[in-house]
């Protein structure tokens, strides 16, 4: 009746499986590393058995966020503004000099601004998920990536409210995208892909050493100068590396080609970069698993 | 229903480090292994490290509820989160067959500003139930945990017991067949941890397994087939939980015997064996010593098998190797579970003593009815000194006397009151 499988030691790992048949969970020193195709076979499975807590999770932390506050959800809102606002003085009143951008100024930063928070905010709630999770992570066994990939949630609603000034701002500045708008959701996919895979690293990093949320911080700070957000992609030796060491450039550069002109120019950069979203994300995934019973206890 | 063990625990060891920044170092080091798919050397212990548990090896039938009882620092937490496989082993396996259902901590998982109903599908949705399961049950979740009034509200603003009630209402509708519970239950009030053991044994002939962390022993005398006494990561004795208590409360006694008397401290594991070679359990300052002690019949006959509702005297004879002031006598009646039927002593029936001097021997009747229901019981016999700091064991002795009530009459419970009944017509 028990078919022993010597699987990995998680919860749903277990609780799936068990729902089918009646199986054996063994917990082992090594129990957490399974290799090759059926390692990754559960985890899908357990992806799959956990989409609706992902989401129950997401609709927890959108609804909780604001509850005590007054402004809600204009508070998603506000520091774009807040840093737009002062790009747009210092471009207008030439302190700075920025180059010419394909659209108006304000327009082309705004966008930048909000991608860069999609990515930004989603890195940093993804790492500080687990460790803001406490009890659940020390005290409830079940797959707890799920508390990882819900991290993402927040930061794409919060991108969706800002949309509201960015389409404002367009219609302002009488700037028409592009037909190829239409897929940039396409090319925020990877962006999100891409934080995740960090995310998953850097959520069992921030477990076992505190200093990871705090330098996360400083990093994206400096990250978002190194990232043709506020400007246009530098041409110049040595500038133009920030276009391909920083692998947020070509996703970043190809959402403003599809509003700019619906032609994407460097299709090569960008799928290269397509490629690495996915495969850090899959990494990451695939870390998390492994180490997750032994820092579970750091949290 | 197979009888094969649901839960087998072969050798594990756990270890666990006293520095928080070697925490963060060792961590790092096992991380990187891990991720590298290097072997783990698990075995031995790195600077200020120590084993949680210690080489512990036991099996749990199917069915059976078992208590988990030691100090503090025992390795009693450690063990029920590897059996729910929060985190693993250094060494040795451990086996489960079923679905585990964990209470490890108080609101474990509840968010603060979520309302109870919201908490109640999010929780369940962790332990893995499916939306239909969820709605099909939320009322009797509700119900369980008598929270209908305050279903809609934060749950930052419950009290503790209303935490733990909501928490055990979810982990009991998962329908788990091995359930960890670790002392939360210690918050709730009398009237929820009566409806738990209700459902515990309602569990336990479904054959869900129970194990549980208490330091409350009536608690686990009254609903543990089994126990396991658990000591510096190692489990020092399993058993019947009667016999188990006894050994611990010996410990616990010797171990502030010798602190007080600045002798050296004894190991948990010296003294268990101690015990157990003197067949029964003993222990006390041995200023006195209980020489002999047996049920007799009004015609002073020894007995063993007593009608309910007869007269009797439980003799017991003493004799004392120092000067005790004030010294008290005492008997309890158990039952067969080990739960206390009755108990008296001399101190509270008033009956007063003079001080004895080193070599008296004082002869102690306490006559009684023995107004018990059927079954078998168990007596043991204490002397105390009584002191200004309170009562002090000179020699106490665990089920020295056994015997049976057989009756005439048909009656349930503990006890015979042996109502009168009148019936008529109004």
């Amino acid at each position: 009746m028990e078919e022993v499988i010597n699987s990995t030691p998680s919860a749903v790992a277990s609780t799936a499986a068990q729902r089918q048949g009646e199986l054996e969970i063994e917990y082992t020193p090594s129990g957490a590393r399974r290799n090759g195709v059926s390692g990754w076979r559960i985890m899908f499975a357990d992806l799959v058995e956990s989409r609706r807590l992902i989401w129950l999770l997401i609709l927890r932390d959108i609804s909780v966020r604001y509850r005590q506050s007054i402004l809600g959800y204009i508070w998603a809102i506000i520091p774009q503004l807040a840093t737009v606002s002062v790009f747009a003085f210092l471009h207008a009143s030439r302190v700075l000099p920025i180059g010419g951008t394909r659209i108006a100024y304000v327009a082309y930063a705004l966008w930048g601004i909000s991608v860069w928070q999609l990515f930004a905010g989603c890195l940093s709630s993804c790492t500080a998920s687990l460790v803001s999770s406490g009890s659940l992570v020390t005290k409830v066994n079940f797959p707890r990536e799920a508390l990882v990939i819900a991290a993402v949630g927040p930061p794409v609603f919060d991108f969706v409210v800002r949309l509201v000034p960015v389409v404002a701002v367009f219609i302002w500045y009488g700037v028409t995208p592009s037909w190829g708008v239409i897929f940039a959701p396409l090319v925020l996919l990877p962006v999100m892909l891409l934080a995740l895979g960090l995310g998953f690293v850097l959520s069992i990093a921030n477990l076992v050493i505190r200093d990871t949320g705090n330098a996360l911080g400083t990093v994206l700070t400096i990250g978002m100068f190194l990232t043709p957000v506020l400007y246009p992609p530098p041409v110049r030796w040595p500038f133009f590396l920030v276009n391909l060491l920083n692998p947020l450039s070509p996703l970043l550069t190809a959402s403003q080609d599809l509003i700019a002109d619906g032609v994407l120019t460097r299709p090569e950069m960008f799928v290269a970069a397509c490629i690495l979203s996915l495969v850090l994300a899959l990494a990451g995934w695939r870390a998390f698993r492994v180490t997750i019973p032994r820092v579970a206890g750091y949290a | 229903m197979s009888t094969d063990p649901i839960i087998r625990v072969e050798g594990v060891s756990k270890k666990f480090c006293r520095s928080l920044k070697r925490t963060m170092l060792y961590g790092v080091k096992d991380v990187a292994r891990d991720v590298l798919g290097l072997p783990q050397n698990s075995d031995g212990l790195r600077p200020d490290e120590f084993w949680a548990l210690d080489n512990v090896s036991f099996e749990v039938k199917r069915g059976e509820c078992l208590g988990l009882i030691g100090a503090n620092g025992a390795g009693k937490s450690t063990l029920l989160k590897l059996l729910n496989g929060i985190t693993l082993p250094d060494k040795g396996t451990i086996k489960v067959a079923g679905r585990v259902g964990a209470l490890l901590e108080l609101g474990a998982g509840f968010h603060p500003m979520l309302t109870g109903r919201e908490n109640i599908y999010l929780n369940a949705a962790i332990l893995g139930l499916s939306k239909e399961e969820i709605t099909e049950k939320f009322d009797a979740i509700v119900d369980f945990a008598g929270l209908e009034e305050f279903i809609d509200s934060p749950v930052k603003h419950y009290s503790s017991g209303m935490y733990v009630r909501l928490g055990f209402a979810i982990a009991v509708h998962a329908e788990p067949d091995v359930l960890l519970i670790d002392e939360a239950l210690a918050v709730g009030d009398a009237h929820f941890v009566q409806k738990c053991f209700t459902a515990f044994s309602q569990f336990q002939r479904q054959g869900v397994t129970i194990l549980f962390v208490s330091h409350d022993m009536n608690v686990v005398r009254r609903f543990c087939q089994e126990t396991i006494w658990l000591e510096v990561g190692t489990i020092i004795r399993r058993g019947e939980p009667k016999n188990i208590i006894d050994l611990y409360n010996a410990m616990v006694f010797e171990r502030i015997a010798a602190k007080t008397q600045q002798a050296k401290s004894l190991s948990a594991a010296d003294i268990a064996s101690r015990k157990s070679v003197n067949s029964a359990q003993r222990f006390g300052t041995g200023a006195a010593e209980i020489v002999d002690m047996t049920l007799l019949n009004l015609q002073l006959r020894p007995v063993e098998i007593v009608t309910s509702g007869e007269e009797t005297i439980f003799r017991i004879v003493v004799r004392f190797k120092d000067f005790v002031s004030d010294a008290v006598f005492g008997i309890t009646i158990r039952d067969k579970r080990g739960l206390e039927v009755y108990g008296t002593n001399t101190l509270w029936k008033k009956s007063k003593l003079k001080s004895c001097r080193v070599g008296d021997v004082v002869q102690i009747d306490f006559r009684q009815n023995l107004m018990l229901g059927q079954g078998d019981y168990f007596v043991n016999v204490a002397v105390n000194e009584k002191r200004a700091e309170g009562l002090v064991r000179l020699d106490w002795i665990a089920d020295v006397i056994k015997f049976s009530i057989v009756s005439d009459d048909e009656f349930m419970g503990f006890c015979n009151l042996n109502s009168e009944i009148s019936v008529h017509f109004i």
